[in-house]
C-alpha cells in the first residue's frame, strides 16, 4: 500500500510542477513562454532519442523526422476535424498527442525495420536519410501545405502539456531501466551476439527502442504544432536532427539526467545569446584560437601528465588562465584584419556553439557530462553523510 | 537418451570447408569434449549448434528437434546456452545484471507493465535477482555482485559467463576454452564447478579447451576435430593413444 | 501502378540524349568527391562527414584565386586563359588537400582509439562548424560567384545526332531571301518616318510584310528542327569531363603504380597487419586524405568555374557531398573504380529525375538510392560482403 502511495504523491507532484511552470509562464513575455515550452519539448526529444542510442546503442540521427511526423499529424488532423468535433482545448491537445504518436510510432516502425541489420555508421546516414525523405515528401504535398506550410488552428499554448509530456517520457524511460525488462536494450547495446545468445530477440528490442523513442517525438510534434499554430518543411531540417544528438552527446549517452539537463542547457545558451548584439567577429576568431590551444593543451595533460589529482586540477586551472590571455592577445591582433571588424549578432552564433560543443566534447570527454550515471536519492543521501539503501541493509 | 545429434553437419565460407561432414551425439547428463588444433572448426562447430551460422548442409537435431538455421536467441529459448572464447560479457553492466539478461528470457510481464512500473512487474524483477545471487553463489562470485563487469579478472569473468549463461536454465551447456588464462588453482575450481554443475543441476556440458590435463581429467567422452574433420572419438584413454590425434596435435605430454 | 502511363506519357524522348550527356557531365563531378569518401572509408572505415565541406572549400579557393587574378565583379579584367584555369585548379586542389590533412590530424586521429560512432559524431561536428563557422567569416550573402570571365573557353560544340530534314532546311532557306528584302525595305522607309511609333500606312504595311516574312522563315525553321537532335554542351563542360578523366588516370597511376598507393591498398585491406608491416600508417592516412580532399577541390574548381553562375555559400557542399557519398556506397564503399561509377550514376539518376518531371524530389533520390542500396545490397556494386568473426 505504501508503494501506491508514493506513486500517486509523486504523480500529483509532477502535475502540480507542471501547473507550477505554467503559472509561472503566464506572467511573463510571449517570448519566455515559449521559451518554456521549447525547453520542455526538447527534453522530451532527447529523452526519448536516447533511449534509441544511449540505452539501446543505435545509432539514429534523423530524429526531427517523427518529431515532424507528429507535427504535421496533428496540424492535417487540427485542419480536417478540430470544427466537426468541437473538444475542449485540452483533451483535443491530448487527443492530437496520441494520434500523433501513434503516426509516428508506425514511421519509426517503418525506418526501423528494415535498417536495423545496418551497423554504426550505416545506421545513422540511413536514419538521417529516412528524414530527409520525409521532409522532402512532405515538401511536395499540397494537401500538407507544400514548401509554404500548414497553419493550425487551434492555437493551443500550454506549458503544462509539454512538460507533462516531458516527464511522462522520463518516467517511462526511468521505469524501463529499474526493472529487468529495461537489461535487454542494455546487453543489446552493449553486445548483440552474446545478447542473442542468451535469447534477447535482438531485432525486436531495437525496433521497440525506435518505436517508443519516435511515439514521444511524435507527441512533442503534436504540442509544438499547436502552439506554434503553423507546421513547415524548414522546422525540422537536419539541424535540429543535429541538435538533438549534441544534447544526447553532451548529457552523456545512457543517461537519462544527462539529456534532461543537457537539453535545458544546450536550449537555452543559444537564445540566451541572442541578448548579445554586436559581437566582433574578431572576438570571436579569437576565440576559436584560445579554444583550440585551450584542447590541445587539456589533451596533453590528460594523457601524458601522472600527478596527483590536485597537481592535474592545477595545470586545467592554469591552462583556462593561458587560454583567456592568449584570447585578448589574439583578439587585438586579429581586430587589425579588416574582414574581421565587423560585428555580428549573437543568434547565428547558435549552430557554431553547438558543433564546437560537438567536436570539444569528442576530444575531451567523450561519455558526455554523466557519462552512464543517473541521478538517484541515494546519491543525494550520500551528499548529506546519511547512509544510502546500500549501505543501510549490509 | 539422445540430446544433441549432429549428422555430417557442414559449413562452407566461400572455398574454405571449415566444418567438414561432422557427426556426433550427445546423450542427456554427458560430460563431452570437443579438442583439435587451432582452426579445427571447434568454435565453428558451436556456432552452428547456437544458431550463429546455418549449416551448409547436413542436419543438427536438439531434444528431437532440427535447429539448423534456427535463430540463436530461439535457440537459447529451446535449452542451449554457451560461453565465448573471446569473453562476450556485457561490459558496463553488473556482475548481477549480466546473469539477469540471462535469466530474463523467463520472463513473463509484458513490456507495457514495465513502462508502468507495476507491483508485478518489480516483484519478478526481485525474484530474477535473487535467482542470479544463487547463480553467482555457485560460481563464487556473489561477493562481487554490484562490480562492473569489466572490472574483474580475466578468471573471474570466465566464471561470470558460466554463471549467466546457466541462469537460462538450459538442458545443454556449450563451453568455449573455459579454463584458458586460468591458473592451475582456477582450473582445479572450474574442474570441479563443472562436475558440480553436471551431477548437482542436471545439465548436459559440450565444452571446447586445449588444455590437455582437464580435458581428460574432465570429460567422459572426447571428439576430435582436425580442420573441420572428425579423426577421431571416444573416450579419454583411447584418444590419448590414438595415432592420429597425437599426429594432428603434437600437443603436451598426457 | 496506374501512375506508370501517366509518367510515360509526360516524357519528352527527344531531350532525352541531351540530359544524359548532361547527368554524365555532373556525375564527373559527384565521381570526384565520391573518390575522396571511399578512400578514406577504405583505410579508416570512417564516414568522413565533413568532405562536403572541403568541397566547400575548394569552391571558395577558386573564388579567391579569380579574385586575385582581377576577376572580382566590380572589376573590368576581360581576358582569362587556360594557364589561370590550370592555376586556380592547381591553387584549389592544394588547399583542399592540406585542409583535409589538418582535419584528420586534429579531428579524426584522436578518436581513432575510440569507438567509429565517436568519428562520426566528430565528423559531424567538423562539418556543422565548417559551415556556420564559414559563414561569419566568408562572404556569403549575397552568395558570390565567379565570374564568367574566369572561363576562355566560349561557345558551344554541338553534335548532331539527327539532322534536320534537308528538303524543309531547303524551303526555309528559300524564305530566307524574302526576309531580308522585306527588312531592308522597311529599314529604308524608316529613315523617312518621324515617329517609328505611329507609321504611315506606308510604313505600317513594309513593316507587318517584314514581321511576316520573318515569322514565315521562323515557322518554316523550326519544322525543319522539329524531329532533328542536337545535343549541346558548353566547351567549358567538356574542358571539365577530360580534366576529371586525366585526374583518374593519374589517380589510378598512384595508387597501382606507386609505393604510396600500395601502402594505402595494404591499409584499407588489413589495418593492423600493414602497420606491423612496417608502414607508417598516420603517413599513409594523410596521404589519403591529401589525395581524396584535393579530388574534391578539383571537382569544387570546376563546378563553380564552368557551370556559370553557380552561387557559392558555405552550406554550397552539403547536397553535393551526401549524393557523393551516396555514390561511393551505390559503387561499393572502400572501392575506387566503384566511386567513379557510383558517381556517373547517381549524375544520371539525379538528371533522369528532372527529366522525368519530378525535378522537386531530385535531392530526394538520393537518399532513396541510399536506403535501397543498403537494404538490398550494403556491399554496393562493385564491392564485397565481409562476415563478422564470432
Amino acid at each position: 500500500m505504501k508503494f501506491w502511495g508514493v506513486r500517486l504523491a509523486s504523480i500529483l507532484g509532477a502535475v502540480a510542477f507542471c501547473f507550477l511552470l505554467e503559472g509561472v509562464a503566464q506572467g511573463q513575455s510571449s517570448f519566455v513562454q515559449r521559451l518554456f515550452v521549447l525547453a520542455g519539448l526538447y527534453v522530451t526529444l532527447a529523452v526519448s532519442l536516447n533511449l534509441i542510442n544511449g540505452i539501446t546503442g543505435q545509432f539514429s540521427i534523423g530524429h526531427a523526422a517523427f518529431y515532424q511526423v507528429g507535427a504535421y499529424t496533428a496540424g492535417f488532423c487540427a485542419s480536417r476535424f478540430f470544427a466537426q468535433l468541437n473538444l475542449p482545448p485540452a483533451a483535443w491537445l491530448l487527443l492530437m498527442m496520441i494520434t500523433s504518436a501513434i503516426t509516428a510510432g508506425l514511421a519509426g516502425l517503418l525506418v526501423g525495420l528494415p535498417s536495423l541489420r545496418l551497423k554504426g555508421d550505416y545506421l545513422a546516414i540511413v536514419t538521417l536519410g529516412f528524414g530527409e525523405i520525409i521532409r522532402i515528401f512532405a515538401q511536395n504535398q499540397e494537401a500538407l501545405g507544400g514548401a509554404y506550410g500548414l497553419t493550425v488552428a487551434p492555437k493551443i499554448q500550454y506549458v503544462w502539456a509539454a512538460w507533462l509530456l516531458a516527464i511522462l517520457c522520463i518516467a517511462v524511460c526511468r521505469n524501463l531501466l529499474r526493472t529487468a525488462h529495461g537489461l535487454p536494450f542494455l546487453a543489446v547495446r552493449e553486445d548483440e551476439i552474446a545478447s542473442s545468445a542468451m535469447g534477447v530477440n535482438v531485432t525486436q528490442t531495437k525496433v521497440v527502442a525506435f518505436v517508443l523513442g519516435s511515439m514521444f517525438a511524435g507527441a512533442a510534434g503534436a504540442i509544438l504544432a499547436h502552439f506554434e499554430s503553423f507546421v513547415s518543411p524548414p522546422m525540422f531540417t537536419m539541424d535540429v536532427s543535429f541538435t538533438i544528438v549534441t544534447m544526447v552527446v553532451l548529457g552523456g549517452t545512457g543517461s537519462i539526467t544527462g539529456s534532461v539537463l543537457a537539453a535545458i542547457l544546450l536550449f537555452y545558451l543559444p537564445e540566451k545569446m541572442r541578448d548579445f548584439t554586436n559581437i566582433p567577429l574578431s572576438g570571436v576568431a579569437a576565440a576559436f584560437v584560445a579554444i583550440s590551444a585551450a584542447v590541445f593543451a587539456i589533451r596533453w595533460v590528460m594523457q601524458n601528465f601522472h600527478g596527483t589529482a590536485k597537481d592535474r586540477a592545477i595545470r586545467y586551472l592554469g591552462i583556462v588562465v593561458g587560454a583567456l590571455v592568449i584570447w585578448f592577445i589574439s583578439k587585438a591582433l586579429l581586430g587589425n584584419v579588416p574582414s574581421l571588424k565587423e560585428n555580428i549578432d549573437g543568434s547565428k552564433l547558435r549552430m557554431v556553439v553547438f558543433s564546437v560543443t560537438l567536436v570539444v566534447l569528442m576530444l575531451l570527454r567523450p561519455q558526455g557530462m554523466l557519462g552512464h550515471h543517473e541521478f538517484s536519492w541515494d546519491w543525494v543521501r550520500s551528499k548529506f553523510g546519511k547512509p544510502t539503501v546500500k549501505e543501510a541493509t549490509a | 537418451m539422445s540430446l544433441l545429434q549432429l549428422d555430417q553437419a557442414t559449413i562452407k565460407f566461400g572455398g574454405l570447408i571449415a566444418v567438414n561432414s561432422v557427426s556426433f551425439e550427445l546423450k542427456k547428463g554427458d560430460l563431452f569434449g570437443l579438442i583439435g588444433p587451432n582452426g579445427a572448426g571447434k568454435t565453428t562447430c558451436f556456432n552452428l549448434i547456437t544458431g550463429v551460422y546455418k549449416p551448409t548442409s547436413g542436419k543438427i537435431t536438439f531434444d528431437g528437434k532440427e535447429i539448423g538455421g534456427t535463430p540463436a536467441n530461439k535457440i537459447a529459448n529451446l535449452g542451449i546456452a554457451r560461453t565465448f572464447q573471446n569473453i562476450r560479457l556485457f561490459k558496463s553492466l553488473s556482475v548481477l545484471e549480466n546473469v539477469v539478461v540471462g535469466g530474463f528470457l523467463r520472463h513473463k510481464t509484458p513490456l507495457i507493465s514495465a513502462l508502468a512500473y507495476l507491483p508485478n512487474v518489480i516483484k519478478e524483477t526481485e525474484s530474477l535477482k535473487a535467482e542470479a545471487m544463487e547463480l553467482l553463489k555457485i560460481v563464487n562470485l556473489d561477493k562481487v555482485a554490484d562490480v562492473r563487469s569489466a572490472d574483474l579478472s580475466y578468471g573471474m569473468q570466465r566464471r561470470l559467463e558460466i554463471a549467466r549463461a546457466m541462469a537460462t536454465q538450459p538442458k545443454l551447456l556449450l563451453l568455449d576454452e573455459p579454463a584458458a588464462g586460468m591458473n592451475p588453482q582456477e582450473k582445479e575450481e572450474l574442474n570441479a564447478m563443472v562436475k558440480h554443475i553436471r551431477d548437482e543441476v542436471g545439465l548436459t556440458v559440450l565444452l571446447i579447451e586445449h588444455d590437455m590435463r582437464f580435458v581428460m581429467s574432465l570429460c567422459e567422452r572426447i571428439v576430435v576435430l582436425d580442420a573441420g574433420k572428425e579423426i577421431a572419438a571416444g573416450p579419454p584413454d583411447a584418444i590419448r593413444s590414438d595415432p592420429k590425434v597425437i599426429a594432428a596435435y603434437l600437443g603436451e605430454a598426457v | 501502378m496506374t501512375v506508370l502511363p501517366d509518367l510515360l506519357a509526360g516524357l519528352e524522348f527527344s531531350t532525352l540524349p541531351q540530359q544524359l550527356v548532361n547527368g554524365i557531365l555532373l556525375g564527373a563531378i559527384y565521381a570526384l568527391i565520391a573518390l575522396g569518401y571511399t578512400m578514406v572509408y577504405g583505410v579508416l572505415k570512417l564516414i568522413n562527414f565533413a568532405h562536403g565541406e572541403v568541397f566547400m572549400l575548394g569552391a571558395y579557393t577558386a573564388l579567391f584565386t579569380s579574385w586575385s587574378f582581377g576577376f572580382t565583379q566590380a572589376g573590368n579584367k576581360q581576358d582569362s586563359s587556360p594557364g589561370i584555369l590550370i592555376l586556380m585548379l592547381i591553387v584549389s586542389m592544394t588547399v583542399c588537400g592540406i585542409v583535409g590533412v589538418l582535419i584528420e590530424r586534429f579531428a579524426y586521429r584522436p578518436m581513432r582509439s575510440q569507438p567509429r560512432i565517436a568519428s562520426l559524431i566528430t565528423a559531424i561536428g567538423i562539418s556543422l562548424l565548417l559551415q556556420y563557422g564559414g559563414q561569419l567569416f566568408l562572404p556569403s550573402s549575397p552568395p558570390p560567384s565567379i565570374s564568367d570571365k574566369v572561363n576562355p573557353f566560349k561557345g558551344n560544340i554541338e553534335i548532331p545526332l539527327k539532322p534536320a530534314d534537308s528538303a524543309l532546311l531547303a524551303q526555309a532557306e528559300q524564305l530566307k531571301a524574302k526576309v531580308t528584302r522585306t527588312k531592308a525595305a522597311y529599314d529604308e522607309q524608316l529613315k523617312s518616318e518621324k515617329d517609328s511609333f505611329n507609321l504611315s500606312p506606308v510604313g505600317k504595311e513594309l513593316r507587318t510584310a517584314s514581321q511576316d516574312a520573318e515569322r514565315d522563315y521562323r515557322n518554316a525553321i523550326d519544322k525543319a528542327n522539329k524531329d532533328a537532335l542536337v545535343i549541346t554542351f558548353p566547351q567549358g563542360q567538356v574542358i571539365m569531363l577530360v580534366t576529371t578523366v586525366v585526374l583518374m588516370i593519374i589517380l589510378t597511376w598512384l595508387v597501382m603504380k606507386t609505393t604510396a598507393g600500395r601502402a594505402m591498398r595494404a591499409a584499407s585491406l588489413d589495418f593492423d597487419a600493414a602497420s606491423l608491416m612496417g608502414i607508417n600508417v598516420n603517413t599513409v592516412i594523410a596521404f589519403t586524405f591529401f589525395i581524396g580532399s584535393a579530388l574534391a577541390g578539383a571537382g569544387a574548381m570546376m563546378n563553380a568555374s564552368f557551370l556559370g553562375g553557380t552561387k557559392i555559400d558555405t552550406f554550397f557542399g552539403m547536397l553535393p557531398g551526401v549524393k557523393a557519398f551516396v555514390a561511393a556506397v551505390l559503387g561499393g564503399i572502400g572501392n575506387i573504380p566503384g566511386a567513379v561509377l557510383g558517381g556517373i550514376l547517381m549524375g544520371l539518376a539525379e538528371t533522369m529525375v528532372i527529366w522525368a518531371g519530378y525535378g522537386n524530389y531530385k535531392d530526394a533520390i538520393a537518399f532513396i538510392v541510399l536506403i535501397v542500396v543498403l537494404l538490398v545490397k550494403p556491399g554496393g556494386l562493385l564491392g564485397s560482403n565481409k562476415v563478422e568473426k564470432v
